[in-house]
């Protein structure tokens, strides 16, 4: 059975069942674009597919979908459709209490790696991989598996990452202090602040994100230079130690600002201090928080 | 028709360059943008793809940011002292040629002229930026895959919104002046009369367009929740979008020196899109669902704005489509509102 069928069989039984309200996966759109969808009906399962276009994290709608309603009842539960990437970042979620475990019914697929230029060109179906190049994320992806999963579509491989000729990130690490920053503030420049990275982030879930209060208490309102640096790098902060590498804030930036660059560099620095990386095995709490007492899980 | 000669475009862009501020496509990092230049050189022709930059040339008359006042307390020792405020306003001053415009983007700028500027008053700083600017169009031989400029009124080779056009031929560029400003530029111009006329772009198949009337009774359609669960609310469609014109308003702090007291009044770029938007005092927004808002910006588009000022407010340009990093694809949109 392919994996796109395989999907629909489970999405339409968690319908059919009641066990979730909606099945968030991926379906083709008119112009032969894998796009994220919510299914609500058995019926509805048919338009589920799977191919190597299918490049949005779809944890990201996790949080508010799964957000209590108005009178505090737990909303209920939904299945997702993730790859590995993107099942780290249900367990960094998890671990930041963004919703409980059994909210989600999670539908891993074993990810082959998705084609450059996927969701914005159309890409041939499971049955006829496509040609073309894999995203460069894809090719460092050591997981491959999902790392959680109630249910796992594919079987399980451990493809070794590919050798890179060179990673940018090597280079850019390797310059002096002033001329990186002149390499940032050329790439920021380009930034119109239309927070489509951060939109697309599944770590990105403030209900009032610091750079966009009314008060402009941190940052001024601004898309100007000084304020674009203060976006990225402040957004990169927060990202350390959270960020899963699914680099769908790259993919979603219209200027090509190389954003993921600065959260591997964080990413790096994190797994040289605590050898950890998040997102890879469920923990208690998130890496960089000290929780005082009483400020545990609810 | 008149042409220009590749190496004669190249000289009389460079002149322009010399002495004025000069706006032209440029490639930085693989994105094609609207940027000053300093010779023809830098200018990216994108040959017989008709490619146009990912933002459109609206920044050159509404900037994302741009100052409107400058607020300062006086001194103490001052008539009146330090209870008393001064407001300066800045204008913007200075030309500016525009060139590679395409068609679509410069139908844009008939959308934000009707914003700004057809009903009184019109907005002082529009108005300077648009008055000292000229814009020189390329026309696009074929129209891409997401264009439909077509369909909503315009043309891949449509002269109508800029002040001299120009059409890529076998050798060179053939020249339409539009306007006494277009003529104007012209001056010095190294042109070769050639057989023939200005070549036709070719066309593709047009998409369906609701008429304006068609979308009240899709008000409360369903379809718009279904359609934003995944949008992102992101403002990125606005942003590249060469007809929305939203912004904000805000009063923010200067640094300044010798306690002195500044403050700025900025304007910026908005979106529909964005959550914040409709939020009103109090804390209430009434456009708080993504499928709300996201009706919006297609409302805006083909049933407000013309209800307003007649024409529709997109050019169809296609960048959003492009764009969009989750597939909202303003044509399935309008094919829903005409097949349903």
């Amino acid at each position: 059975m392919s994996h796109t069928a395989s999907i629909q069989a489970k999405a339409r039984e968690l319908l059919e069942t009641g066990a979730v309200a909606c099945v968030i996966g991926y379906e083709i759109g008119p112009r032969g674009r894998a796009r994220p969808v919510f299914v609500e009906s058995p019926e509805g399962a048919s338009r589920l597919v799977w191919n190597q276009a299918c490049t949005h994290n779809l944890a990201a709608y996790l949080p508010a979908r799964l957000r209590p309603g108005k009178k505090g009842e737990p909303a209920r539960p939904v299945g997702v459709v993730v790859k590995a990437c993107d099942s780290r970042a249900i367990n960094v979620l998890l671990a930041e209490n963004q919703f409980a475990r059994e909210q989600v019914h999670v539908i891993g697929v074993v990810c082959p790696g998705i084609l450059e230029g996927a969701g914005q060109r159309s890409i041939p179906d499971e049955a006829s991989p496509g040609e073309g190049p894999l995203q460069a994320r894809c090719l460092r992806c050591a997981e491959r598996t999902p790392v959680v999963s109630d249910t796992l579509i594919g079987e399980p491989f451990a493809a070794p990452p590919a050798t890179l000729e060179e990673d940018p990130l090597d280079r850019l690490s390797g310059l002096g202090a002033e001329e990186r920053l002149a390499y940032w503030l050329e790439q920021f420049d380009r930034c119109l602040r239309c927070y489509a990275c951060r939109q697309a982030c599944p770590m990105c879930n403030c209900p009032t994100c610091l750079f966009e209060r009314d008060d402009s208490t941190w940052l001024g309102m601004g898309i100007g230079l000084s304020e674009k640096r203060a976006f990225h790098l402040g957004r990169a902060y927060h990202l350390a130690g959270r960020c899963v590498g699914c680099n769908e804030c790259e993919r979603a930036c219209p200027m090509n600002i190389p954003i993921s660059h600065l959260n591997r560099m964080l990413a790096r620095e994190i797994e040289t201090a605590f050898g950890y990386r998040a997102g890879l095995a469920p923990v208690p709490g998130p890496l960089v928080t000290v929780l005082d007492r009483g400020e545990g899980r609810p | 028709m008149k042409v220009l000669t590749p190496s004669a475009l190249h000289a009389w862009l460079n002149a322009l360059a010399r002495d004025r501020l000069l706006i032209a496509p440029k490639e930085e990092a693989g994105v094609l943008l609207y940027r000053r230049v300093g010779n023809a050189d830098e200018i990216a022709f994108t040959g017989k793809d008709p490619q146009r930059p990912v933002t459109p040339i609206k920044q050159a008359f509404f900037p994302p940011t741009e100052r409107l006042l400058l607020i300062e307390r006086l001194p103490a020792d001052e008539p009146g002292g330090a209870r008393r405020i001064r407001l300066s306003e800045s204008l913007p001053e200075g030309e500016q040629i525009l060139f590679g415009v395409r068609p679509c983007d410069a139908r844009g700028v008939r959308v934000l002229d009707a914003a700004f500027l057809e009903k009184e008053p019109a907005d002082p700083y529009y108005q300077r930026r648009r008055e000292g600017s000229t814009l020189i169009g390329l026309a696009c031989p074929e129209m891409g895959p997401t264009c439909f400029c077509k369909s909503v009124g315009g043309g891949p080779d449509d002269a109508s919104d800029v002040d001299l056009m120009l059409f890529e031929t076998e050798n060179g560029f053939a020249v339409q002046p539009v306007t006494e400003k277009g003529r104007a530029l012209l001056e010095g111009a190294e042109l070769t009369e050639t057989e023939g006329e200005p070549p036709r772009s070719a066309l593709t198949d047009p998409i369906p367009v609701p008429d304006r009337l068609a979308w009240p009774p899709h008000f409360q359609d369903s379809f718009w929740e279904q359609m934003a669960e995944r949008c992102l609310s992101c403002r990125l469609c606005a942003y590249i979008c060469p007809t929305c014109r939203c912004f904000d308003v805000r009063d923010e702090a200067l640094p300044a020196e010798d306690g002195r007291e500044l403050y700025e009044r900025i304007r910026c770029w908005d979106s529909c899109a964005g959550e914040p938007y409709r939020r009103i005092a109090g804390g209430h927004n009434p456009r708080a669902g993504k499928g709300q808002r996201l009706r919006n910006r297609f409302f805006c588009k083909f049933h407000y704005f013309p209800e307003q000022y007649g024409h529709q407010a997109c050019t169809g340009c296609g960048r959003c489509i492009d764009l969009c990093p989750v597939n909202i694809d303003i044509t399935e949109v309008l094919s829903h509102l005409v097949v349903g």
